[in-house]
């Protein structure tokens, strides 16, 4: 998630100042983000060096800028959200590298470690089913929708590691050279 | 040993050796003849009485197996399965019989409820082959599960979530010791598959024990504070699930990158 389009969608409602624009984002995204006041604050320096947004009047009270989009910023903006995600996609690719190597050192427990991961998957997944059911209790259904992302992600990484797991993996692992 | 011993070891609490072991099995073998997936190689595991279990794996991994060991349904190649302190392979097959009809609560995935009886009677088929008259009983399980208005009417006017709540009185209708669910929302939709398992949820607070049979981790790790994970007829990992409610930040992250010009 990049956090220029991030502020840019933030000030597309209202015109902010620095410290809403980090709350309202921490809000949004139910604490799943965290980013410091500094980076809010060179973030739209930038966006305003680019021309992407622009001080809505002169600093207020104790030295505060309202930052608002400009017509390119809201050009740069619906052009971002217009456009599918592409790019590699992202694996776990350390427990892929681990297990590689277990099955090539003659002692590496293989079955232990996948145990182990697989119980950290696990614990995970019912973290993440709390979270979601307190989402939605709490009428939050934009985060319980990230929650839910989250979620079949963990459910994908725990088929991935059952194959792995399987006495079948085992034996074509230890014939790849 | 006879019935009443049976029952006398369930009613005792439990068993020889453990404070509140109810199920155990050891070294359990189960080998099917031409190559029929769902062998169970070696497995050893017990259960406690008020645990909420479930059996986790793909299918034809041998969940399925293990739980019709532990109901009396099927009989192992090798090995023990011990239920309230008493070996199933002493029971004779009337013995097991009434094991099955006395301790074992069964919800299946396609309801199994006979076509030409009622929900009521559907209900009242174990306590009948009990030998005892428990209507009262029976409508105020189906009251409890949300369904009495159904008692009179036949499976095939029933929904699927109400075809599943029929069959989860009638697997208590006795009382048992273990209600074993095999896939009990496989066949519903989100929604009534929520149901059933609030359902079995609130039966396990008021102290049932349930081995719940699934393919969907989702499910299992939702309602079970331990997972049972089988692979290849064996148990591969028995986790238990503990710990307070974790703040979002704690267990996800979105990935940021700053702006980089």
């Amino acid at each position: 998630m990049s956090l220029k389009y991030g502020v840019l969608g933030l000030l597309k409602g209202e015109p902010l100042h620095g410290y809403e624009v980090k709350s309202r984002f921490e809000a949004m995204l139910g604490g799943t983000w965290e980013v410091n006041i500094g980076q809010i604050y060179t973030t739209l320096q930038r966006l305003e060096r680019d021309g992407l947004v622009r001080p809505a009047g002169p600093r207020g009270d104790r030295g505060k800028l309202l930052y608002e989009l400009s017509p390119q910023g809201q050009k740069a903006l619906d052009q971002w959200l217009g456009e599918p995600d592409s790019g590699p996609q992202q694996l776990h690719e350390d427990i892929y590298v681990k297990l590689l190597l277990a099955t090539r050192v003659a002692n590496g427990d293989l079955q232990g470690m996948l145990a182990r991961q697989k119980r950290t998957y696990l614990q995970r997944l019912r973290d993440l089913n709390r979270l979601e059911e307190r989402a939605r209790r709490d009428g939050r259904l934009d985060l319980a929708r990230l929650v839910r992302g989250a979620l079949l992600h963990a459910e994908a990484d725990l088929k991935w590691m059952d194959e792995l797991s399987s006495e079948r993996f085992g034996a074509e692992g230890a014939r790849t050279e | 040993m006879d019935g009443r011993a049976l029952v006398g070891a369930f009613r005792g609490g439990g068993c020889k050796n453990g404070m509140s072991e109810l199920v155990r099995l050891s070294d359990v073998t189960k080998v099917y003849q031409g190559g029929i997936t769902g062998a169970l190689n070696g497995v050893s595991v017990t259960v406690e009485k008020g645990e909420f279990t479930a059996i986790m794996g793909p299918s034809g991994s041998g969940k399925s197996t293990m739980l019709n060991l532990i109901a009396g349904l099927d009989r192992p190649t090798s090995g023990a399965v011990i239920v309230g302190g008493t070996d199933l392979a002493k029971l004779g097959e009337a013995g097991l019989a009434r094991f099955r009809r006395d301790h074992v609560g069964f919800v299946f995935q396609f309801f199994h409820l006979l076509p030409n009886l009622t929900a009521l009677e559907n209900v009242l088929i174990p306590a009948q082959l009990k030998g005892s008259e428990v209507p009262g009983r029976a409508r105020e399980l189906l009251g409890q599960l949300g369904i009495e208005e159904v008692a009179d009417r036949y499976p095939a006017r029933l929904s699927g979530g109400q075809q599943q709540r029929v069959a989860i009185a009638r697997a208590l209708i006795n009382k048992p010791t273990l209600l074993l669910a095999d896939e009990p929302t496989g066949a519903l939709d989100t929604h009534s598959g929520e149901q059933v398992m609030d359902l079995l949820v609130q039966l396990h607070g008021r102290g049932q024990t349930i081995l719940l049979v699934t393919h969907d981790a989702k499910l299992a790790t939702r309602h079970a504070a331990r997972v049972l994970s089988v692979i290849d007829g064996k148990v591969v990992d028995d986790a238990r699930l503990e710990g307070p409610e974790r703040a979002a930040s704690e267990v996800i992250r979105v990935r940021t990158e700053e702006a980089s010009r």
